[in-house]
């Protein structure tokens, strides 16, 4: 293409040095905001004032920045739960069942150890320790399903996992409903409140699931970078039938990463239902969550399956997630303006990643031009 | 006689450009073709280039020469940076192949551009200004047989693509050029995938076309033998550049690989003699089926001790490439067994092969020999991650691995900017080297190499085989696969010429005989031998 005397051409990229890819992350941020503004102005409103309001309110006040970490973990354990099969080539999708699951399993052990009737006597790290393990025990296992279809007989694991979550929600509702084992006695279609033992314990204000994630962000980043099985993982993902030849078995692989990564999912669901301070129940509105799962999967996609990138991505969109519905409230914007902001931003962090593999070569246009361009 | 117009550098033919012709005329002429690449690759440095009517001219390199860029511009596929093109002393600017084709010039990918599910016939009417409005079908294939008939082509026009042979595609594809009005035929590798039979009968159709005064031009980069049978004049092309230009009646095969290497080329390899050792693989019945679900190896049996190679020989399609697969567990066997150094591995994981001390080097050296996306370190590791010198505890030693892929480059004389690079920019040759490189490295007892030089240039072909041969010195069984009879009939000890599924003889490599395995191949030969 030539355009006033220069000439504009693609080339692709060899390498691209780590720093250079969060600077086009940053870039591409600040042209989604600029894009969204569009939208504002066109009301007849402030974006600077707005945008002002969001990220003040979800990175500065005290109250804003608890509730953004909270909604961070959370993102983070579901880009995780999503992160594991995709290095594999795999699609988890199925991380609102898991973490319903997750949570039901760890209400499961307070409700076993007779903490809706308050009759509860084991101490809090045991009861917080099981609650953890039967989590990510039974989203693992929930999760482990649609591994073991896809290594036995090739079932396509995006069906697979996407129709378990509707399972997961009927279970739910079964388990929550008026009558139901974990019912809240006042009646309200929600579960039984955790007793003060089993909730989960705050260091520095914050939940204690913050530091699974940094456990968990040194432990993915160790095992996808250091060793074999990691390096399995991603060869498989990278080409099945190369694997297959190196002697990795995909059985194996496909069963091991969904087991993982609906664990992590299960995690996440501990996270929300017993960790987060005003909740410390399962909610009446069960859809709300799987939705908000789903943003791991593009936080997961953002970060190109990298733990480390993962996590300033999800705490940008946890960020904003709060703060775009606070100052929607605030400012009286349109209905569904924090969604629709998330989703432009979203969109102009993967365009840009068109310029991880491609520059743009600008050179003076020569008089003699004869460029083809093929293969 | 012709004249042309130019309307934003469209080529708008009046009357027939090709009336008239005369032998001996000059009708292509490239002058001064030159192309750089993105990153300073200079492919072609002022290449000149002419060819008669009624004349076959070679244009002979080894890989990354030039060849494939020269092709694609006087196809139309890429356009030079500078240089100029003339068609019978008309000035032509090829803006795609549809231009070159308009001027009479035709193409024969070595990798068959065909439908494979569509028939001869359609597939020749495929983008041919016939094919549009109402098909006259009838009418098109009594021309394109009169016109295969006219060549001495064997061609049947209703049958599926799918179901031909390779030789059956490229004649497909050369009638398929002629029946577009090609007057200059490009030909790139065109006796690679042939039997010695159908390559002796391209030659004589190549010979009735020449007489036809049509010029035609075959690119060609192993398989110098051909070049000499079938071309009167050579054009080499070595970096870039035309090296030297030679009549074919005054050189030979070693020359030329001289001039095309820039080295000397030892084509006689040192065959050590070697006492064979234990058997260190032996084979009893064993049947595979291929993709399709039907029987594609059938009770096949053999032998291989210490320091023998067998030299399996065949046109693809009959078994080989089964045969290979289940051996190293890739490929479930539905009879037999296998005995690797006495123990019964016939279920045994990929894992556990490699672990026993099996290597297989796969024909699919992008899809399956190694990784495009990883680097070099990575592909090296596909065979160490599980071996405890480099997996400590879960933990792989990159370091090592580094180390272990440096030794690899050298020793395999790989051409590459370092190890980490993605191995995707490494060309044909030098990928191989890795994956022969990264397999040997682990001493195998027994390696089972399928087409490892197809589609190498001599010198990669050559360093590919003479490896081989070290491995067999070092007392490794070896199963060579391969569609080039030469290159069996050179490094074998045993020849297993295999049709249909089936080894049709054992012959040892002092009593073979080209002609007589060429013919075992295509079927021809049905009582066995001694």
């Amino acid at each position: 293409m030539t355009l006033g005397g220069y000439e504009f051409r693609l080339q692709r990229r060899a390498t691209l040095p780590g720093w250079k890819a969060a600077l086009f992350s940053i870039l591409a941020v600040l042209f989604g905001l600029a894009l969204f503004s569009i939208i504002f102005l066109q009301a007849g409103q402030n974006p600077v004032e707005i945008y002002k309001q969001i990220f003040s309110y979800a990175f500065l006040n005290s109250y804003g920045v608890r509730l953004t970490i909270s909604r961070f973990i959370f993102l983070a354990l579901a880009s995780y739960a999503f992160i594991i099969p995709a290095q594999a080539g795999l699609w988890n999708i199925g991380m609102p069942g898991q973490l319903y699951l997750g949570a039901l399993a760890s209400f499961g052990v307070v409700y076993l150890m007779g903490g809706k009737t308050g009759e509860m006597t084991a101490s809090q790290p045991v009861i917080i320790l099981l609650m953890l393990t039967a989590a990510m025990l039974a989203a693992g296992l929930f999760g482990a399903i649609a591994g073991f279809l896809k290594g036995k007989w090739g079932v396509n694991e995006i069906v697979v996992t996407m129709m378990l979550n509707f399972i997961a929600f009927y279970f739910v509702a079964f388990m929550i409903k008026d009558g139901g084992p974990f019912m809240n006695l006042g009646g309200r279609g929600e579960s039984f409140e955790l007793p003060e033992a089993a909730r989960a314990p705050m260091t520095g204000g914050f939940p204690i699931t913050l530091w699974i994630v940094f456990i968990l962000m040194v432990m993915l980043q160790v095992l996808f970078s250091r060793m074999g099985l990691g390096y399995q993982i991603r060869a498989f993902g990278k080409s099945p039938a190369a694997a297959r030849y190196a002697g990795i078995k995909p059985f194996m692989i496909a069963v091991l990463v969904f087991s993982l990564g609906g664990a992590i999912a299960g995690l996440s669901g501990y996270h929300y239902f017993a960790a987060v301070p005003g909740v410390y129940k399962i909610a009446r509105t069960y859809g709300y969550f799987g939705d908000l799962a789903f943003y791991g999967v593009i936080c997961g996609l953002i970060s190109l399956g990298n733990p480390v990138a993962t996590l300033p991505v999800a705490l940008l969109f946890g960020g904003l997630s709060i703060g775009g519905r606070y100052a929607q409230g605030k400012l009286h914007l349109g209905f569904g303006v924090d969604y629709a902001l998330m989703g432009v931003l979203m969109i102009s962090l993967v365009a840009f990643q068109f310029f991880y593999n491609y520059q743009i070569l600008i050179t003076k246009k020569e008089k003699k031009l004869d460029v083809a361009i093929s293969d | 006689m012709f004249r042309t117009k130019k309307k934003n550098g469209d080529i708008e033919l009046h009357g027939d450009i090709w009336k008239h012709i005369q032998p001996g005329e000059v009708v292509l002429d490239a002058q001064g073709i030159t192309k750089r690449y993105p990153g300073g690759v200079l492919a072609n440095d002022h290449i000149d280039f002419k060819i008669k009517a009624g004349e076959i001219h070679a244009i002979l390199g080894e890989n990354g020469a030039g060849k494939t860029t020269l092709m694609s511009i006087l196809f139309g596929l890429l356009q030079p940076d500078e240089g100029e093109i003339y068609v019978r002393g008309l000035k032509v600017r090829f803006r795609s192949p549809e231009d070159a084709i308009k001027m009479g010039i035709g193409m024969v990918h070595q990798h068959r551009k065909l439908v494979p599910a569509h028939t001869v016939l359609e597939n020749i009417l495929l983008g041919h200004p016939k094919s549009r409005g109402v098909l006259k079908l009838k009418e098109v294939e009594d021309e394109v047989m009169a016109l295969a008939e006219r060549y001495g082509f064997e061609i049947d026009p209703r049958a599926r693509v799918w179901q031909l042979t390779e030789g059956e595609k490229q004649v497909a594809e050369i009638v398929k050029a002629l029946y577009r009005g090609a007057k200059i035929l490009i030909l790139d590798e065109p006796t690679s995938a042939l039997t010695p039979l159908e390559t002796d009968r391209l030659l004589e159709s190549i010979e009735t076309m020449t007489q036809d005064a049509l010029g035609v031009v075959p690119f060609i980069t192993h398989k110098l033998p051909v070049v000499l049978s079938i071309s009167e004049k050579v054009t080499i092309l070595r970096k870039g550049r035309v090296v030297d230009r030679l009549n074919t009646a005054e050189t030979t095969e070693q020359i030329l690989a001289q001039r095309m290497v820039g080295r000397p080329v030892i084509f006689n390899l040192q065959k050590q003699p070697i006492e064979p050792g234990e058997p260190v693989i032996q084979v009893e019945e064993l049947s595979a089926k291929n993709n399709k679900g039907v029987m594609a190896l059938n009770k096949v049996s053999f032998t291989v001790r210490e320091g023998e190679i067998l030299g399996v020989a065949g046109v693809a399609g009959n078994g080989q490439h089964e045969l290979a697969e289940t051996l190293f567990g890739l490929r479930e066997a539905k009879g037999g067994r296998i005995l690797f150094r006495g123990q019964d591995i016939t279920q045994a994981s990929v894992l556990d092969r490699w672990k026993l001390g099996m290597g297989y080097t796969p024909s699919e050296r992008t899809e399956v020999g190694s990784i495009p996306d990883f680097s070099l370190v990575e592909n090296v590791t596909m065979n160490y991650y599980f071996d405890n010198r480099y997996n400590h505890r879960g933990f792989l030693d990159y370091g090592g691995l580094r180390k272990l892929t440096e030794q690899v480059i050298d020793e395999f004389d790989v051409a590459t900017p370092g190890p980490d690079v993605p191995i995707r920019t490494l060309s044909g040759g030098n990928l191989q080297k890795v994956i022969l490189g990264r397999v040997l490295s682990r001493h195998p007892k027994l390696v089972i190499a399928n087409l490892p030089a197809q589609g190498l240039d001599v010198g990669a072909t050559e360093f590919v085989q003479r490896k081989l041969l070290e491995a067999r010195s070092q007392k490794a069984a070896v199963i060579l696969i391969s569609e080039d009879l030469d290159e069996v009939l050179s490094l074998s000890d045993w020849i297993a010429p295999m049709y249909e599924g089936e080894i049709v003889d054992m012959i040892p490599a002092e009593k073979a005989q080209k002609d007589t395995i060429g013919a075992m191949i295509a079927g021809l030969h049905q009582e066995r031998g001694s």
